[in-house]
């Protein structure tokens, strides 16, 4: 049970920071995903089932307390936990959290997190495929790289195996 | 058999387990308006607001004083005057005289602080403090000194859910105030825009946009914005027009919420379109 009772307890301050603080890092409404670099962390740490299922709960809080569509953004986060999931390797935890990897897998999690939380977000969707797919997926899918980069930099070094 | 479909679904577990995520999803996404997804809706809204008015309260030190907010008020009571001071301008002196102005020109502004704001691509939603208690009801326009900013979508007893010009569900009858030119105007995902305007009809770059007297939500001749571009479609009949709007939703802290005074008939009226299709006209 505490391997979803504690995520959920660090996502309370990171969900209030998603909705309150992100805002004032955005440019253009493009700012990074905090939710979704802790869901990449605990499902690196968990496997794919953990992921998916911790992604819908994270989804779930968010669509409730953010006042948008109920359901897009658990879908968003399904599966970008998922998505994170397939880099799940118990021999290979502190491969995983390593500058480089854990860069690529929040950048692809988190892109394909923002492509699928647009197109389900707005009712009349009517912007062209390149913009949705730079400007709306891989530019947030990078902000939300670069943060997380920070994290792992200001996180401290830990054995991840004992986790 | 038992053993062997065991071993398929023990196999594909995570894809099982992903579908049956994703289509709860989906189904809650085609259940959002359902009147039990609203009522869990209220009560998320509710409680964050009361969490996030706590931590407005602690880490957001409110320097505006009494006096800065009566001045805040008395601007914006200005900018509804001087609005109809220019629609009066602009129309003819035999109509201008017709006009009861004294009845027109009161208003009756409850100033209110913004304890939380949400802006994404499509939702674009502020908490206020304002709630039942002081009179807020669903419907109501909210404003400030420089114009429109949105509609009351909810409220608590002690807080209001304001929709604002930046939700993608809040669609308002506007009009050009120069030419008179009709349109609906909403939130496409990164500007206000009044859509499929036939090309022909007179609407310029520069032109104030304010509520349409046709409008069923707003009084008429609140400023909203001005036009920045025109953007023609592939046919050349119809132009999408894109409008910047007076109103920085970054910087706000102090908004007005404006009781209206309207006849009980219009006021049903307006309630009854608000419980069917939402903000929307």
């Amino acid at each position: 049970m505490n391997k979803y009772l504690i995520p959920i307890l660090i996502f309370i301050p990171i969900l209030f920071s998603q909705i309150f603080a992100v805002p004032f890092i955005s440019f253009d409404n493009i700012g990074p995903n905090l939710i979704l670099i802790l869901l990449v962390f605990y499902t690196l740490l968990n496997g794919q089932i953990y992921g998916s299922i911790l992604g819908f709960i994270f989804g779930l809080f968010f669509d409730l307390l953010s006042g948008g569509i109920i359901g897009s953004a658990m879908f968003s986060l399904t599966s970008a936990g998922f998505i994170a999931g397939y880099f799940f390797n118990p021999n290979k935890i502190e491969t995983n959290f390593s500058l480089l990897n854990f860069f690529f897998i929040v950048f692809l999690s988190a892109t394909i997190e923002s492509f699928l939380f647009t197109i389900l977000g707005p009712d009349e969707f009517n912007f062209d495929l390149l913009k949705l797919i730079f400007e709306r997926s891989v530019v947030p899918g990078f902000y939300t790289s670069i943060i997380a980069l920070i994290v792992i930099v200001l996180l401290p070094k830990r054995n991840y195996q004992n986790d | 058999m038992i053993d062997f479909v065991k071993r398929i679904i023990y196999s594909i577990r995570e894809y099982l387990i992903l579908i049956i995520l994703l289509l709860v999803s989906l189904s809650l996404i085609s259940q959002n308006e359902t009147p039990s997804l609203q009522k869990i809706k209220s009560f998320a809204f509710v409680n964050i607001a009361v969490i996030n008015n706590i931590f407005h309260n602690i880490f957001i030190s409110n320097n505006d004083s009494d006096e800065i907010i009566m001045l805040k008020r008395r601007n914006a009571e200005l900018m509804l005057t001087v609005n109809k001071l220019r629609e009066y301008a602009i129309e003819n002196s035999e109509i201008k005289g017709m006009l009861n102005f004294t009845n027109e020109s009161e208003s009756d502004l409850l100033s209110a602080n913004i304890i939380a704001k949400n802006f994404g691509n499509i939702i674009g939603n502020i908490i206020i403090n304002r709630g039942e208690k002081d009179s807020i009801k669903v419907g109501m326009p909210v404003i400030n000194h420089l114009g429109l900013i949105g509609i009351v979508y909810q409220t608590s007893n002690d807080f209001s859910l304001i929709r604002t010009l930046r939700n993608s569900k809040l669609k308002i009858a506007v009009e050009a105030q120069r030419s008179g030119v009709q349109g609906i105007l909403s939130w496409e995902v990164e500007k206000l825009t009044l859509k499929n305007i036939p090309a022909t009809y007179d609407i310029n770059i520069g032109d104030r946009i304010i509520t349409s007297d046709f409008s069923t939500l707003f009084p008429p001749k609140i400023p909203i914005g001005v036009v920045v571009k025109k953007e023609n479609n592939i046919s050349g009949l119809v132009s999408d027009i894109v409008i910047q709007p007076y109103v920085d939703f970054n910087k706000i802290n102090n908004l007005f919420v404006k009781k209206l005074v309207i006849s009980k008939e219009l006021n049903e009226f307006e309630l009854n379109l608000l419980k069917n299709i939402k903000p929307n006209e």
